[in-house]
């Protein structure tokens, strides 16, 4: 029903649209392309007088750019990929992806369960996935 | 943190927006209707995408057209147990109040600042009681200067008050209570030192 332009123009910026889909969270590095890209379309109402809400909008966009640590859409697609083979459940994949600990401990202490319900990764396989993390960041 | 939601709702285009192309008008009407606001699934920050949308029927006397509206929508959801980055917003003797910036009921109460400390009068700020953490003889003030990591506790949604007075906050429909007493919480600057980061991030 919409212009079939814009849904191609959504995919091919976004680049990772169906993942997203398929994603129930969402990391902060990857709420911030989608409301980048929601910005134009947000213009497009300010005319209306609902100032209020659409600070909901800038402001959002405001927290997940600066506690944000990859930038470019190609990093954050590497980012899921990286922590979608290490068997964490989509809420520990995105504390991690949030908040980036830079050893075994710092992750474990941010995600606990990363240590108990019967899968307990091992240090090794935590340090390899938080390498793994790192050296997608030196890239950008 | 933030989630995907699809939703599904019976939307009213007024008139005035019928002129616009349909997708825009539904947008716009479900932007006034959500955005800023609580659902269950959580505070709404942006309409994500609109799937499908059917029906447009104008009902004999009614002026919107009304549709049947398939829909995806970004939410902030917090989860117990979640650590989250902020920062500081305000204290008192009660304790910390933290922000998000566009989500500002975040607190983090007495019993759940790390021990031992002490809560005086804030020389810049007459208004304010600071917090400040002693630890190993060390003062750690509580102050806007840097990231706070804090870990959701609790959320509550308060029922709608019926009336409230003139001077009350305003109602805020969910509230986080978070805790900073824990490895890894508090204000980053307590633990920059332990990693040996190299700490790029310029977070002030």
């Amino acid at each position: 029903m919409s212009g079939v332009g814009e849904e191609e123009e959504n995919a091919a910026e976004l680049k990772i649209g169906d993942e997203f889909l398929k994603a129930k969270c969402l990391m902060n590095c990857e709420v911030s392309l989608i409301l980048e890209h929601k910005y134009e379309q947000l213009q497009l109402v300010s005319e209306d007088p609902m100032n209020q809400v659409s600070q909901v909008f800038e402001k959002s966009l405001q927290y997940v750019k600066r506690f944000s640590r990859y930038k470019n859409p190609d990093a954050v697609r590497q980012v899921r990929e990286i922590l979608s083979r290490h068997q964490l459940t989509e809420f520990e994949l995105c504390v991690l992806g949030n908040l980036c600990p830079e050893t075994a401990e710092e992750a474990v202490a941010m995600v606990p369960s990363l240590k108990t319900k019967g899968r307990a990764h091992s240090d090794e396989a935590i340090e390899k996935m938080l390498n793994d993390l790192s050296l997608v960041k030196r890239f950008e | 943190m933030f989630c995907l939601s699809e939703m599904e709702d019976t939307v009213r285009v007024p008139p005035d927006l019928l002129n616009l192309p349909l997708e825009v008008a539904i947008k716009k009407v479900l932007q006034k209707l959500l955005l800023n606001k609580v659902l269950s699934i959580g505070l709404c920050v942006s309409i994500y995408d609109i799937k499908s949308a059917e029906g447009g029927f104008v009902l004999p006397g009614d002026g919107p057209a009304t549709y049947k509206v398939r829909f995806i929508i970004v939410v902030f959801r917090p989860f117990v147990g979640e650590v989250i980055a902020a920062r500081f917003k305000e204290s008192d003797s009660n304790g910390l109040r933290l922000t998000l910036g566009f989500f500002e009921d975040i607190y983090v109460p007495a019993p759940l600042i790390p021990r031992p400390n002490r809560c005086e009068p804030d020389p810049y700020n007459r208004n304010q009681m600071r917090w400040v953490w002693i630890f190993e003889e060390q003062e750690y003030i509580i102050d806007d200067s840097c990231q706070i990591n804090f870990r959701v506790e609790n959320i509550s949604y308060p029922p709608v008050p019926t009336e409230q007075a003139e001077d009350a906050k305003p109602f805020a429909p969910m509230v986080i209570t978070g805790t900073i007493d824990d490895d890894g919480l508090g204000p980053v600057s307590w633990w920059e030192g332990c990693s040996e980061r190299n700490n790029e991030d310029d977070d002030t």
